[in-house]
């Protein structure tokens, strides 16, 4: 059975913090039962390759912060893949990430009961729509988890401690780890929310703009 | 709605169905580790109708995060639909 193991993400970048995990990927041919979800990100060859042709924001951070650890065959598969194509999917992006954010502002302002999922999603939103956009309008990357905090003039204006307040969210929901939010920490992010509205709705437009402009030249 | 916002919404979907009732800690997530992390805080029995349906939903989700966008296959849909019997199976086990 072929099978390739690398190791992606902030480890390739050089970021090591207590709060970074190692992410790794997983190519298989098929169900291997030997690769738990909660540790690997497991994907099939074929689907690997369909995220190459489309230019998925996930294509380019492998291309760009992978390392094999792992091959069954000594060939190195996603270097063989060689560069994905361009990413032009970045307006739909921007604006699915931006609807996934507005759904879990709805639920956070609505009271919802599940509160640390909602912030977990919104987190989720801030991250992807901050790569998609680096990738698809900056032409410079950012795959960080806080992607939204690098993107200079144009980063989410939020303050680190609220910042912190969503990525323990996400935390809990994928890893069960860390200590749950209280009452007064969700309170202290709930009127940042409209700010992060406006700050995606502004991404979204310069993103339609940019594809303008591109296409005019 | 894309297929990554419906997968969130079908998470979304079994995680407020938990959280319906008030729990010591309120379930944060479906991966394996917020699920163990609910069931030791709360103290369910890992072997109750309960916690095997939200494995079981968890389970489904996982395996539609990998399936193509464009190849709709109708493995992903029958799949998509067990999340769905899964929450209302999960709805009934709550009023219990």
């Amino acid at each position: 059975m072929i099978l390739h193991i690398y190791v992606f993400g902030s480890l390739c970048r050089g970021e090591v913090s207590r709060n970074s995990d190692v992410d790794l990927l997983a190519l298989v041919d098929g169900f291997d039962s030997r690769f738990n979800p909660d540790s690997y990100s497991i994907y099939s060859y074929g689907r690997i390759k369909e995220l190459w042709m489309e230019g998925n924001p996930f294509a380019w951070h492998l291309s760009k912060e992978s390392c094999m650890i792992f091959s069954s065959d000594e060939t190195d598969f996603i270097k063989e893949l060689g560069k994905p194509s361009t990413y032009e999917n970045c307006i739909r992006d921007c604006e699915k990430f931006r609807s996934v954010f507005l759904r879990g502002r709805e639920q956070v302002i609505g009271g919802s009961a599940s509160t640390i999922f909602e912030l977990s999603t919104i987190f989720l939103s801030m991250r992807n729509i901050a790569t998609c956009y680096s990738l698809g309008v900056l032409n410079v990357p950012c795959f960080s988890r806080d992607a939204a905090l690098r993107l200079g003039s144009e980063s989410a204006p939020i303050p680190l401690s609220a910042f912190q307040i969503f990525e323990r969210s996400r935390i809990l929901c994928t890893r069960g780890e860390g200590i749950a939010l209280d009452s007064s920490e969700i309170a202290q992010v709930i009127p940042i929310l409209d700010d992060l509205d406006v700050w995606m709705a502004t991404l979204v437009a310069k993103a339609r703009s940019n594809e303008r402009i591109q296409l005019q030249n | 709605m894309s297929e990554f916002n419906s997968r969130i919404e079908a998470q979304r979907r079994i995680v407020q169905i938990v959280n319906s009732i008030p729990w010591l800690e309120e379930l944060f997530g479906l991966s394996s580790k917020a699920i163990q992390r609910w069931i030791a805080a709360n103290r369910v029995d890992p072997s109750s109708p309960i916690v095997q349906l939200i494995k079981r939903a968890a389970a489904e989700l996982f395996f539609l995060a990998d399936q193509s966008q464009d190849q709709i296959s109708a493995e992903y849909i029958s799949a998509a639909e067990r999340v769905a019997e899964i929450a209302s199976a999960l709805e009934l086990q709550m009023r219990f």
